[in-house]
């Protein structure tokens, strides 16, 4: 039994830890997130230059060998600032598509840039209808010759109209729901017939609703054999929960410490309000969230990097617990903070507003436990 | 016992339901027009245009029944918006404790709703301790001007007010509820600066207001000096009905199913998730209880007896159900509850149900937080002493 991580491990840990502490203060990000186009560009260099885009990808693919532990103990920094740079867009979902089942062609063309900072990728996956199912897909993909044509529409798609290309989930056989016959299409976001628009999430993020019409793409642009995209999607989704959850894990600590420190601050009634045994227990059951929805994230993450048999039922367990614990410490930290924390001055509000987007992405908490009993 | 109203309030919500449909507001009108002719109609009807003002100043002088009826309809909509800090707050203070010369001056004006007002109670270092308040007034050494100095937070329009109505520190040598006064000032004057907080949503409505020897006529003081927090008080006892809010969650509830049956899931909709279903069917079955707990305090305080131990619950549970409704409608929207620019996104109440989810985390907050509203249960309700 070891839960001690790898010196290797621990210098990237303080690496993410070190750049949030000098660059992520609360103003930052929301001017940051105000701005075109809606994060910082030069950290993106930066993120680059330090060799993080590459962790999660094989020495082979161009990457630094890195794993699931890896990702999450960056995106556990990345929780504690509220990061906005597209990571989960590109490099989890994105890459996690390519590293499973892209050919050695579309690896050396998209991976090793990417990792360089010099490509952005996509995933576009949901559609107005399909609610948190993967397999839910009616956009289509007709053959034509050598070339597919795409006609449909995706939706809240995370980072889209800042992408290079476009990962998209399309039909090339069967119904609506069916499990096989989705094929991945590596898409130009400046394809004709693609209309891509961006706009702000509440967290401060960015998604995009995206239109294709008669989009025209060959077939070497599908990533994968033909119809077998769902497991490809589900493996690369499964790497965007993981990251996410620990994205949440260290969003909540934030959100417990802040409301241990002001809860001892503000006084009412004559006393500290962390006199009051109903704070206090409240506190408790904040810190209980976080440690237990830890403690869960280690399991899968340790399940998934040693692709155990049980990890995916952890994955949905991992999800539906941190959804729920995150809107918990979310409500309870505005609820101590009292009127202040209804503010944006104050960075909580900003911390529980993504933990609310955190449980709808990849499917929320009802979805996962539904698939935990299932 | 007997759930039936009586012949007269059937005819009068009668009346009240065709008077709402009758002037309802139509896409063709003017909005602001409307809603000026709304109140010239609804003053014709007999007060209905200030629904909580006595006979005595032009009101409807409703029973406690009347009351409800008119919550439980208008909670359906189409009544116009009305800050209710003059007509609902302060005009019965006015009527309560002004005198004549006040009565004449303000009442006509909040009634036209051409005076806007603003509530100063909250200060930084005074939330659910409203009583520790610090913003002093001092009286001038002719008696004739108090000077007043401070601070007051999450004052909602302060930006849009003409005037505020605020408790003041006259005097700090007493216990902490001694020694407030009621004070009326213009907003519009030097020494008064309105800084804007921006909350939760990205909405401005609240403020900070700061006060730098703003110079106070003593006739614009409200009864006596030191008694502000008795007629702050007495104020609270005109929400007696309609504070939970359960009419409006009742009407949000069929809301809310009727967006859930708007969301696709597999061949069906949201609606016919067993899971999603039974969280709905868990917050109605918990509407029922506490209509009828909002009843039990109407049939006591129709019968002129003092607010029974039931109605000590019913902010506390009222607020509550609001948050889960609008819990529940953000769920609903699934990942289009976080669209948040002006693409639209998903299905149309996706948007608007994350900003009324989070202005919801408000109400267990202001008015007493809901920590301290059971502190106050545990102690008059249930009579609990603190040993030493």
């Amino acid at each position: 039994m070891n839960f001690d991580i790898t010196a290797e491990q621990q210098l990237v840990k303080d690496s993410v830890a070190r750049f949030i502490t000098d660059n992520y203060d609360l103003e930052a990000r929301v001017a940051a997130s105000a701005a075109t186009p809606g994060y910082s560009e030069d950290h993106w260099q930066t993120f680059a230059e330090l060799g993080w885009l590459g962790l999660p990808f094989a020495e082979a693919d161009g990457g630094f060998g890195g794993d699931a532990i890896d990702t999450m103990l960056i995106f556990e920094e990345f929780g504690k600032g509220l990061v906005l740079e597209p990571y989960m867009a590109s490099v989890v979902l994105g890459g996690g598509v390519l590293r499973r089942a892209g050919s050695d062609a579309q690896k050396e063309t998209f991976i090793a840039p990417m990792v360089a900072g010099e490509l952005k990728l996509a995933v576009a996956y949901s559609e107005l209808q399909s609610r948190f199912d993967l397999h839910d897909v009616t956009t289509a993909a007709r053959a034509d010759g050598s070339d597919y044509v795409l006609n449909g529409a995706k939706s809240m798609v995370l980072n889209a109209a800042t992408a290079d290309h476009l990962i998209v989930s399309a039909r090339t056989s069967g119904g609506q729901m069916d499990k096989d016959g989705i094929s991945l299409f590596l898409v130009p976001r400046e394809a004709d017939g693609v209309d891509c628009k961006g706009f702000p999430t509440v967290d401060g993020l960015r998604a995009a609703e995206i239109e294709f019409k008669d989009v025209r793409v060959a077939a070497s642009q599908m990533v994968g054999a033909k119809g077998t995209g769902l497991a490809t999607l589900t493996g690369a989704i499964n790497d965007g929960i993981l990251a996410i959850a620990a994205e949440a894990v260290g969003a909540m600590e934030v959100l417990y410490k802040d409301t241990v420190e002001y809860t001892q601050e503000r006084e009412q009634f004559d006393h500290p309000m962390s006199d009051f045994q109903v704070v206090q227990h409240r506190l408790v059951e904040m810190f209980m969230e976080y440690e237990t929805c830890k403690s869960l994230l280690y399991r899968a993450t340790l399940e998934s990097a040693q692709d155990a048999p049980t990890a995916q039922r952890t994955i949905h367990a991992l999800k539906h617990m941190v959804g729920k614990a995150g809107i918990f410490v979310g409500e309870n930290a505005v609820q101590l903070h009292g009127g202040m924390g209804m503010t944006e001055e104050l960075r909580i509000a900003h911390y529980f507003k993504r933990l609310l987007v955190i449980d709808a992405q990849f499917g929320n908490s009802d979805h996962h436990l539904e698939l935990f009993a299932a | 016992m007997d759930i039936e109203l009586s012949a007269e309030d059937l005819a009068f919500q009668s009346e009240v339901q065709e008077f709402l449909a009758a002037n309802a507001h139509t896409p063709d009108q003017d909005y602001m027009q409307w809603r000026m002719d709304w109140f010239a109609k609804a003053r014709k009807k007999g007060g209905w245009d200030v629904p909580k003002w006595s006979k005595e100043f032009g009101g409807p002088g409703w029973t406690p029944t009347q009351h409800y009826i008119w919550e439980k309809e208008t909670a359906k909509g189409g009544t116009p918006l009305d800050a209710p800090f003059g007509p609902g707050m302060l005009a019965p203070v006015l009527m309560a404790y002004g005198n004549k010369e006040q009565q004449e001056r303000f009442l006509p004006d909040i009634r036209a709703r051409k005076v806007h007002w603003c509530q100063g109670y909250s200060e930084p270092g005074a939330g659910s301790d409203l009583a520790s308040l610090k913003t002093k007034a001092e009286l001038t050494a002719d008696g004739k001007h108090y000077i007043v100095n401070g601070t007051k937070i999450w004052t909602t329009i302060a930006h849009m007010a003409d005037w505020i109505f605020a408790l003041v520190r006259t005097d700090d040598s007493d216990i902490k509820q001694r020694g407030i006064t009621f004070l009326l000032m213009p907003m519009k004057q030097p020494g008064i600066e309105v800084k804007p907080i921006i909350t939760l949503g990205g909405a401005h409505s609240v403020n900070m207001v700061h006060f730098t020897d703003v110079k106070v006529p003593v006739e614009d003081r409200v009864g006596e000096e030191g008694e502000g927090w008795t007629y702050a008080k007495g104020l609270l006892q005109h929400e007696r009905t309609g504070i939970a809010g359960i009419s409006r969650s009742l009407v949000a509830l069929e809301g809310l199913k009727h967006k859930a049956s708007s969301v696709p899931r597999g061949n069906g909709t949201l609606m016919d998730d067993p899971k999603f279903r039974a969280k709905v069917a868990e917050l109605e079955v918990d509407l029922l209880a506490v209509e009828f707990t909002e009843l039990r305090s109407l049939a006591s305080a129709s019968a002129g007896a003092a607010p029974g131990p039931e109605s000590s619950i019913l902010k506390l549970k009222g607020t509550e159900i609001q948050q889960r409704v609008a819990k529940l409608t953000v769920e609903a929207g699934g990942i289009y509850s976080s669209a948040w620019g002006a693409v639209p996104a998903g299905p149309g109440f996706a948007r608007g149900g994350m900003s009324s989810y989070l202005a919801s985390r408000a109400y267990t907050i202001y008015g007493g937080a809901s920590e301290v509203q059971k502190d106050v249960v545990a102690k008059n309700v249930l009579g609990i002493k603190r040993s030493k």
